[in-house]
């Protein structure tokens, strides 16, 4: 064979092949450089900062631009698709699941629309589309106050320093439609200045002082709780606290097992809404997620709800803090197995466990709880005295307290399986308590019969029965969404502009 | 040999620049070489193995472990047994872990492979023979031995060395030296000094400027 020179002499082909190769081999050489030139760099410059943005700087895009792992990872909580055997991501209508609901809560807006909830990313999207808010317009109020805001987005902290707090609680829900737009985010849980955790909203605050604590004292690790702990907590709207205002507070601290916050509302004589059928002067527990959580062996372990629900996460040389908060369920390997060697589905399969065990007797619960008010209605209408139904409705009112308290946070029955069991059997007491006094009150009123139920068996019946006109609260919601949230967010957007 | 160097090598005239552009070819592997630490693969230091960084938490408990006096990553997680063995193992596992890594696609949880198993298992019983080899206690128990050979050591040593937790979670706080920069000190303090001088050269004249009205 030839020397190549002399090849190339006779076919310059072959030199521009030479030629070329030589020139992708050098290429890729080094594109293969400077993969590792980023990939070595990329720890140590993993936080370069792009902009400087205040405390109330709601947009979470713009401290998004800052943190760019956290954000993305973050923005994952609009992903719908998880499911596990009784929760799930997306919106599951719970009152189509379960239309005993709806007897229990007739009277309370929670019996027109109570789906389970989505990610933090629909935070604001969610309490538009509720019925339970309404359909507000310039003449007609939402029938919630501004005070349902108050978890739903980093704009609230915003609101609350420019026009103090007392006075973000004492307006109408659709007073801040064009004010809070941004969904729950970064400014709700961080420092501009330093990102570390941060209590942003006062009702957690004075429940410490309440208590005689310092929150600010609080440890890193127990910040990874609280900062959960300013939302996911049982809460109520103190209306004598200041004149006008529906002023958010905790009963956490004064009271803050079940029986003992039933126990705080008596004494206070607080009651949510009286219920229609029953006339019981109910109590709405919200969803005591950090109480509960509290009454659990991981709490008491010093597991905090960012090791399980945002555990670590690693991407090359970046390790970070998963803000894509979801169920552990669908990320074992980086929360459960941390600690416990067994199989994953194992795992699952003990939460499970716990969760049918204690749905069996929660249904129960509910179930009896249902046919008490029915039952109770029947005894009003059947001539029954204020002095004869007043100890039953007590009797109603706490076994209803203790089952909304478990069923409320989704969590409990793995957070707190004992508790939650313990709660649920004492309300089982306690509405068959409800039920034999009922059964004596419409034996002495004549009748000792059985009573007879209406049927109430689907979500449809349900509303009917209590005298619900759905399609009507449905188109104006449509029209609601359709004319006003439009609006809202204009206006918004204008605003933002002008930061 | 000489066939093929006469087959390869250019005419005269094109002598110069021929070897100008093969050495840019071989300057860029020297310096990919250099800038991938590529040299550091072949000593035991443990720093080598967070290179990329990925194994901070296995290198932070190592560190806090009694191990650390003792072993270090490569005692453990390459067989030592013949110096063939050594290097093939410690070829093949960094070589999986590097294109692994340069490709992104490195596991949110690190789990050993079962070729892996068993050279950490060979290399307990490497250093701590005389635990499985005790001749009083193989007296009395006639499976002494197998039993404590044929079970792995961390089946009841589960904490060594690693610790209970072992994840991304066990460490959250680990400080592990990071890469340092690939350019030399020589070389920054020469830039160091310009600038300095740049700027100070700068603000003289200010000076100057300011001077003169």
């Amino acid at each position: 064979m030839k020397p190549i020179s002399e090849q190339i002499k006779e076919k310059p082909w072959k030199g521009w092949v030479l030629f070329i190769t030589t020139i992708c081999i050098v290429f890729v050489l080094g594109l293969f450089a400077a993969s590792i030139v980023e990939r070595r760099t990329e720890a140590i410059f993993a936080y370069a900062p792009q902009n400087n943005f205040s405390q109330f700087e709601p947009r979470n895009e713009k401290w998004g631009e800052n943190f760019p792992h956290q954000y993305e990872a973050y923005m994952k909580t609009a992903d719908t698709s998880f499911m596990s055997k009784y929760n799930s991501a997306r919106a599951t209508d719970v009152l189509q699941n379960a239309p005993g609901h709806v007897i229990l809560w007739a009277g309370y807006a929670f019996s027109w629309d109570y789906n389970q909830p989505r990610g933090h990313y629909y935070a604001i999207h969610d309490i538009h589309k509720t019925l339970r808010t309404g359909a507000p317009n310039d003449s007609i109020d939402s029938p919630q106050s501004s005070t349902c805001w108050t978890c739903k987005s980093p704009d609230v902290p915003r609101l609350m320093q420019e026009m103090g707090i007392a006075e973000f609680y004492s307006s109408n829900w659709k007073d801040f439609g064009n004010e809070v737009v941004n969904h729950i985010g970064c400014a709700d849980c961080h420092d501009a200045q330093t990102m570390n955790l941060k209590i942003t909203r006062p009702a957690l605050i004075e429940a410490f002082e309440r208590q005689g604590r310092d929150i600010t004292k609080a440890s890193h690790q127990e910040m990874r709780t609280l900062v959960c702990a300013q939302c996911h907590v049982e809460y109520y709207f103190d209306k004598k606290k200041i004149e006008g205002a529906n002023y958010l507070t905790f009963p956490l601290g004064v009271a803050s097992n079940a029986d003992a916050i039933a126990e705080y509302y008596d004494a206070i004589d607080f009651y949510d809404w009286i219920h229609p059928l029953s006339k019981t002067p109910m109590l709405k527990a919200q969803h005591p997620d950090y109480e509960m959580y509290l009454t659990g062996v991981h709490a008491a372990r010093g597991v905090s709800c960012a090791d399980c629900h945002m555990p670590y996460r690693s991407e090359g040389g970046i390790k970070f803090t998963d803000h894509h908060i979801q169920s552990p369920l669908n990320n074992v390997a980086n929360s459960c197995q941390v600690c416990h060697r067994e199989e994953t589905e194992q795992l699952i399969s003990d939460v499970y466990e716990r969760q049918t065990k204690i749905k069996e007797n929660s249904n129960l619960l509910e179930q009896l709880l249902v046919q008490t008010h029915l039952e109770a209605e029947f005894a009003w209408k059947l001539g029954a005295t204020e002095q004869q139904m007043k100890e039953i409705l007590q009797f109603i009112r706490h076994a209803q307290w203790r089952w909304d308290y478990s069923v409320a946070g989704h969590g409990n029955s793995f957070h707190a399986p004992v508790e939650t069991g313990r709660l649920i059997s004492s309300g089982i007491n306690l509405v068959q308590e409800a039920r034999v006094h009922l059964a004596r009150v419409i034996a002495q009123l004549g009748y000792t019969e059985k009573v007879a139920l209406p049927d109430v068996s689907t979500k449809e019946k349900a509303q009917a029965y209590i005298g619900l006109d759905m399609s009507a609260k449905k188109s104006a919601k449509q029209e609601f969404l359709q004319t006003v949230v439009p609006e809202w967010l204009k206006q918004a957007q204008e605003r933002e502009a002008t930061y | 040999m000489k066939k093929i160097l006469a087959h390869i090598l250019p005419p005269q005239s094109w002598r110069v620049p021929v070897i100008i552009i093969s050495g840019i070819c071989v300057g860029l592997f020297l310096f990919i070489a250099y800038i991938a630490n590529a040299f550091s693969y072949l000593s035991d230091k443990p720093e080598t193995c967070i290179n990329c960084h990925i194994m901070v938490p296995q290198y932070a408990t190592w560190m806090h472990s009694s191990h650390r006096e003792h072993a270090t990553c490569n005692d453990c997680h390459v067989p030592h047994d013949n110096i063939f063995r050594t290097y093939f193992f410690k070829a093949k596992d960094g070589l999986r872990h590097s294109s692994i890594f340069t490709i992104r696609g490195e596991p949110q949880v690190i789990q050993i492979k079962e070729e892996g198993h068993a050279v950490v298992h060979e290399n307990c019983i490497r250093c701590h023979t005389e635990l499985v080899t005790d001749a009083k206690l193989t007296a009395v128990h006639e499976d002494f031995f197998t039993q404590k050979t044929e079970r792995t050591c961390w089946e009841c040593h589960r904490e060594i060395p690693h610790g209970t937790v072992k994840s991304l979670s066990s460490t959250p706080y680990a400080r592990a030296p990071l890469l340092e920069s690939p350019v030399p000190s020589w070389l920054k303090q020469t830039m160091e000094n310009e600038k300095n001088s740049m700027n100070t050269s700068t603000k003289n004249k200010k000076q100057e400027n300011h001077q003169t009205p």
